[in-house]
């Protein structure tokens, strides 16, 4: 292309031309402003060709090399089917990542290259027909070619953007590529781009098919958007025939070309993000299915669709041309979408079944509830029916064998029969008195209204009341009946005045009642209790999380009012016209907020008070300012002299070129004036000055040996290390630092034999 | 790119002075040799070329794809980290 002889000025005054202000065109920025120019022309072409095209009302010549390469891409991509579908094992891993990559990609480059497609595509198409005859020697050169850049990572980005280049570039294969860095930048999209023809699957070859079948103006489209390698089958097929490491480039050819075969550049490219995914996902099928037997089925299957599609297709390639394109995208794009449905239709039964779980669950919730209730009920009604019922079974009786044995069997009946009814009206009486039933005054039966129910009973009773009466005191058990008399225990029969049952029956609803009422108020009081303890152990929690945060509060108040005083004090001493002091007042209105001062009171206060009991640094006195007494703070600044902390303090001269050789030379360093050895006093200032080197060189891990020279007059300290290099960063590390108000400077490149101990 | 990383945060919060190209955000240590080999071989000579290309963004994204082959995402890092600081310094 001429732009490849193309002169810096004429480069940009062209760019000037198309609107653009280009910076100025060096070495660096040539190569990125013929890519701009390029760009600029394509758009330019592809406007011309569109405005041409739409004046045709639709067919161009674009279709008719599409409809060459629909033949010639049939005889030539058998071949390469076999290949194809080995390589697609290593892809799974890489298809998630690339997919969401190449829908970034995408959408990032949906402004930039509008409408460059269809002008590539014309070119393709053009280019298409060219290199068909030889479908095969190109993936061999593609193969040579794709190797030799294996190197470049991730020049998928690249070869998207390069492709346009690339392609007239492809083209002409014969012809040398104009510049070299060109070729060598660009040489992956060309390989990408020879592999085109070799051989994809059958599905995808139909893809490609329909895809250049559909002709008008999607037909350019539709070729660009395969030349550009976004397609299912040319990745697939490239990565085959060059047995690429890039496979994720492939699965995001195939989602662009999934959408690309939708035929809906025309569109915006932003909505086509949507179908991006679901096309991707019958392409990835296919992909990733391919190795296996069964999803071929799968492919099967897409492919029925197409060819139905083909046959309108190259039927009119004039204005009824758009519609079967148009229907055929849509059909694809709703058989992927059909799939969607179905997944979810499947999910779907997901949330009735579900439904189904909690409505399950609350049902056996409910039963389990109503079990308990029923056991609960049943117990009690167990209990309230204690004595056995029965007329016949009287059997067990307390009175022992004398009562056996002195009357006979329909005596023995008899009494105990009494014996059981009078328990019972008995038990039925004090049970209704318990329960505050008012048709029963008192609880215990007076001998006569006993007398008067027996016999009501039964006739046969009347002679046999004394007789069980008697018997009823001479027992030692407990026949739930109670005698009382007017003197207790009653010994004969004659003291009997009141009659009374020890076990109350009581009518069930009023059995339940009571039951309930006792356990409710049970467990209401357990549960008071509780929560009384809790409550409790609540507010000791937070009254001692409040002082904490109190204290917290003040301690930070009173490193405050030390820092403001230290600074006031400094300053000081740099200027003589202020007062060394400051009022208290000022203190606190220059730390505290005006909303805040109230608030903080109570800790201001706290630390005021702390301060003047515990901070030795500032001294609180009364001093007058200005006519009014203030009690004010006075900083007193410690003498440092007596802090024996070894300390760096900071670098004295920035380490560059002038003062400090390039490179360390020997693997020793000495550091002079790192101590005066008069002054030290102590035992281990050494020991300190070692571990404040160490400390400096922290990073560094090639320090073999310190030693410091005690009787050295300079305050030298000898630094071993493992090398020269380690050396040379404990240089740069410690040369002209200040430590301990020294500044020290280093001299390297003596080289000692023995280092004195 | 709404969050930065720890590298963009520490270029852009400083003049550059000598800083080395892998200290620009999204320059790890291959793209940093890559650049190094061409002549690029301080973040301030990036630097330079981005102003050649008059700080634009994304022709600098290009420009960077081609010389070091770094992708997208790590050139538009690279090509933000620049416009920031050129913000903040410039």
């Amino acid at each position: 292309m001429a732009s490849t002889q193309i002169t810096d000025e004429e480069l940009f005054s062209q760019l000037k031309f198309y609107g653009f202000s280009p910076g100025p065109v060096t070495e660096n920025t040539r190569p990125v402003y013929l890519k701009k120019l390029k760009k600029f022309l394509e758009e330019q072409q592809q406007q011309q060709r569109e405005q041409r095209g739409k004046g045709r009302g639709g067919s161009t010549g674009a279709p008719r090399p599409g409809r060459h390469d629909v033949r010639r891409l049939s005889s030539g991509r058998r071949p390469g089917l076999k290949s194809s579908v080995l390589g697609f094992s290593s892809d799974e891993s890489d298809a998630e990542t690339p997919l969401k990559r190449t829908a970034l990609d995408y959408t990032k480059r949906t402004g930039r290259n509008q409408n460059q497609p269809p002008a590539e595509a014309n070119r393709k198409a053009a280019l298409k027909g060219d290199s068909f005859p030889a479908p095969d020697g190109q993936p061999a050169a593609a193969l040579g070619r794709g190797t030799g850049n294996r190197s470049r990572p991730d020049g998928e980005e690249l070869s998207d953007e390069e492709e346009p280049n690339s392609r007239p570039v492809n083209g002409r294969r014969s012809a040398p590529l104009s510049s070299s860095k060109l070729a060598g930048d660009y040489s992956d999209s060309e390989e990408e781009e020879v592999g085109a023809p070799g051989g994809p699957e059958p599905d995808r070859r139909s893809l490609e098919l329909r895809r250049i079948s559909t002709a008008g103006p999607f037909g350019p489209h539709a070729d660009g958007r395969g030349s550009r390698g976004k397609n299912c089958s040319p990745p697939g097929s490239r990565s085959m025939a060059g047995g690429r490491e890039e496979d994720g480039e492939r699965m995001r050819r195939a989602d662009l070309e999934a959408s690309g075969g939708s035929g809906r550049h025309m569109f915006p490219r932003k909505p086509l993000y949507v179908p991006l995914d679901p096309q991707s996902r019958p392409c990835e099928n296919n992909h990733v299915n391919s190795e296996e037997g069964p999803p071929r089925r799968s492919s099967a299957g897409t492919r029925q669709r197409f060819p139905a599609y083909r046959s309108p297709a190259p039927g009119g390639f004039s204005n009824h041309s758009p519609l079967p394109n148009h229907a055929g995208p849509k059909k694809k794009v709703s058989a992927p979408e059909d799939d969607l449905l179905l997944q979810f239709h499947r999910e779907g039964q997901g949330p009735s079944g579900s439904f189904s779980a909690h409505y399950l669950s609350m049902f056996l919730l409910t039963a389990a509830c109503l079990f308990f209730l029923l056991l609960g009920l049943l117990y009690i009604r167990m209990r309230g029916s204690g004595a056995p019922g029965g007329e016949g079974l009287i059997k067990s009786h307390p009175f022992g064998s004398d009562f056996d044995a002195s009357y006979d069997e329909a005596e023995r009946e008899v009494i105990l029969k009494l014996l059981l009814s009078l328990h019972d009206h008995l038990a039925v009486v004090a049970g209704h008195h318990d329960c505050g039933d008012q048709r029963f005054p008192n609880r215990s039966l007076s001998r006569e209204k006993v007398a008067e129910y027996l016999e009501a009973q039964d006739g046969a009773f009347k002679g046999f009341i004394d007789v069980s009466l008697e018997w009823i005191i001479r027992t030692n058990q407990d026949v739930g009946i109670r005698l009382s008399g007017s003197d207790d225990p009653v010994t004969d029969v004659s003291e009997i005045s009141w009659l009374e049952s020890t076990h109350p029956r009581m009518p069930f609803a009023c059995r339940f009642r009571r039951a309930f009422l006792s356990v409710v108020s049970k467990v209401v009081l357990v549960v008071v209790v509780v929560g009384l303890a809790w409550s409790a152990v609540c507010y000791v929690k937070h009254r001692w999380r409040r002082e904490e945060e109190e204290t917290r509060q003040m301690y930070d108040m009173v490193e405050r009012i030390i820092d403001v005083l230290r600074t006031h004090g400094e300053a000081c001493q740099e200027n003589r016209d202020l007062e060394p002091y400051l009022p208290i007042p000022h203190v606190r209105d220059s730390l505290l907020q005006p909303q805040d001062r109230r608030k903080m009171n109570t800790v201001w206060n706290r630390a005021v008070k702390f301060l003047s009991a515990n901070e030795s640094r500032i001294r609180t006195e009364t001093q007058t300012i200005k006519g009014a007494d203030f009690l004010v703070w006075r900083w007193i600044q410690p003498s440092l002299s007596c802090d024996k902390s070894k300390v760096w303090q900071g670098k004295a001269f920035p380490l560059d070129r002038r003062n400090s050789p390039p490179n360390s030379l020997t693997p020793c360093l000495k550091i002079r004036n790192m101590f005066d050895p008069d002054m030290e006093v102590g035992d281990s200032w050494d020991v300190a000055i070692q571990e404040a080197i160490l400390e400096k060189c922290s990073d560094n891990d090639g320090i073999v040996h310190i030693s410091v020279d005690k009787n050295s007059k300079e305050g030298c300290v000898y630094v071993k290390c493992l090398s020269a290099e380690h050396s040379g960063k404990a240089f740069k590390a410690l040369h002209g630092s200040w430590f301990d108000g020294k500044l020290h400077a280093e001299v390297t490149g003596s080289l000692w034999a023995v280092l004195p101990d | 790119m709404s969050t930065t990383s720890q590298k963009h945060r520490d270029f852009v919060a400083e003049p550059m002075g000598d800083k080395p190209v892998t200290a620009l955000s999204g320059i790890g240590e291959t793209l940093g040799k890559k650049l190094e080999d061409q002549g690029f071989d301080k973040a301030s000579v990036v630097l330079g070329q981005f102003l050649l290309l008059k700080k634009d963004t994304e022709m600098f994204t290009d420009w960077l794809k081609d010389a070091s082959g770094a992708n997208s995402r790590q050139a538009g890092s690279c090509a933000q980290c620049l416009k920031e600081w050129c913000d903040a310094f410039l």
